[in-house]
């Protein structure tokens, strides 16, 4: 069986490493961060590290209607997202994931958007 | 003091300041009556602004501290340790907050140590969500064997599915003594024709759950079910001394069951049951849809001996008659030409002559 992107990088162990460098850098982000006020950081960074799993062939799975139902209420426009985007595409490269691999994590986080992004941009 | 020590004093000044702000930790020192602040570093008042106040005690300043607990545990020599939610800035962070009192001369001030422990707290809830996600799924993953398992259990011996768990092959096995008991129901096409399906289908399961429970009562296996032929071997995969007598009585019990049954319903199941003893040889045969089944002579001839049978008879040939003639009565049917074996003594198995105890059920 292939070696999945989870797999390579070192599974839950890394990935959570990972995804706290990043909302280290979301929270301080002048455009997301206030997306973060009164958040309960534990369950936020534990639900990113399973998604950003799901998304490089991890053991967990998330349906689209859950990503939906979740980010519903968040009201999160085009340019946050991109932001979003940048920041963990940065965060990514930090932890020296290979380009290509970079570039796949991206592009499926990107299929995702319109499961994500249910506000107007402001 | 002259003007060098002076300045070697205020650069000592200086590097105390500059040490206390610099490492990670936010520090303070407290003296232990009123609890005003003697010293505090620039990380103790960026977690706790209203520190930088000269008139707030700490007990103002963190008001959630308990004086009476921490006072007796500090009274006792030990360290005083709480934990708190601060929101400096967007972020709730955790602090880990030690108090412990000074030592050697001096009035007993109260040093208050704090760490940020969030990404421990983090740590901690994902150590947590994930043990239970990945229990849940070993439990999942366990639940999907047992069900696998029994499914392969009924199309394979468990010997066998052992050697093919270990090893994903199994090798074909050749076991000269075994035993093979066929049976088929005489005008079965007709009862399916004439009955309800799912009546008859109903009947044929529970009759061949009965038989399930006969073989395995005498230590044999069933093979497999096609249609309305119920096969099942003795003696294999594992041997066993008494694989002809064990599969006599298998079909007189058949016999009785379905006697018994016929009394008490509106169907009318007459078995034709034809067995034999001699090598055959066992395996699994596939590679997409696995099948154990056996091959050779001794499977032959029972096949071969089931229609020669009349309604619930029981037909051997005369190998296996001298095998089991000491316990039980059988009747000459004579001579007949079996296709691939010559001709055959053929005897009709009776009754046995020393009945087991145990197979009143049946």
């Amino acid at each position: 069986m292939a070696v999945t992107l989870f797999e390579k990088y070192g599974g839950f162990a890394n990935l959570s490493k990972i995804i706290m460098a990043f909302y280290d850098k979301a929270i301080d982000s002048d455009v997301i961060g206030p997306f973060f006020d009164d958040i309960d950081m534990r369950r936020l960074v534990d639900h990113q590290t399973k998604f950003i799993a799901s998304v490089m062939g991890g053991p967990v799975a998330y349906a689209d209607d859950t990503l939906r139902r979740v980010h519903a209420t968040l009201a999160i426009d085009r340019g946050s997202f991109d932001e979003m985007s940048r920041l963990l595409r940065e965060t990514l490269q930090e932890f020296r994931l290979e380009a290509a691999d970079v570039d796949m994590v991206m592009n499926e986080i990107e299929a995702r958007a319109p499961a994500i992004i249910s506000g107007q941009d402001r | 003091m002259s003007e060098p020590a002076r300045q070697i004093s205020m650069d000592m000044e200086r590097f105390r300041s500059l040490l206390l702000d610099s490492v990670g930790v936010a520090l303070a020192v407290v003296e232990p009556e009123q609890y005003r602040f003697l010293v505090r570093n620039v990380a103790f008042i960026e977690w706790f602004p209203t520190a930088d106040d000269n008139e707030l005690t700490l007990l103002e300043v963190l008001p959630t501290l308990d004086r009476a607990a921490m006072e007796a545990e500090l009274d006792a020599g030990r360290d005083y340790r709480i934990e708190v939610e601060i929101k400096p800035k967007r972020r709730v962070i955790t602090l880990a907050i030690e108090l412990h009192r000074a030592v050697g001369p001096g009035r007993g001030e109260i040093m208050v140590q704090c760490q940020n422990i969030s990404k421990i707290k983090e740590l901690e809830y994902m150590i947590e969500s994930y043990s239970k996600m990945i229990e849940r799924q070993n439990r999942d993953l366990r639940k999907e064997k047992e069900r696998v398992e029994r499914l392969l259990l009924n199309i394979m011996p468990q010997q066998v599915y052992e050697e093919w768990k270990q090893f994903g092959v199994t090798t074909p096995q050749r076991f000269e003594e075994a035993s093979v008991l066929m049976l088929d129901f005489v005008g079965f096409t007709e009862m399916a024709v004439s009955h309800e399906p799912t009546k008859l289908i109903a009947e044929l399961n529970d009759i061949f759950t009965s038989f399930d429970r006969i073989v395995e009562q005498f230590g044999c296996e069933r093979l497999k079910t096609i249609g309305d032929a119920y096969i099942a071997v003795s003696g294999m995969p594992e041997s066993n001394p008494e694989h002809a007598r064990n599969i006599a009585r298998v079909a007189l019990r058949f016999i009785r069951y379905l006697k018994r049954r016929n009394a008490m319903s509106e169907f009318n199941w007459e078995a034709r049951i034809g067995i034999n003893s001699g090598p055959v040889i066992g395996s699994v045969v596939g590679v997409q849809k696995y099948v154990y089944d056996i091959f050779g002579p001794g499977m032959n001839l029972a096949a071969r001996l089931e229609p020669l049978c009349g309604p619930m008879e029981i037909l051997l040939t005369g190998e296996m008659h001298d095998l089991i003639q000491q316990e039980f009565r059988m009747t000459d049917r004579g001579e007949h030409e079996i296709r691939g074996f010559g001709r055959k003594q053929i005897y009709r198995l009776e009754n046995d002559l020393a009945p087991a105890n145990d197979s009143h059920f049946y």
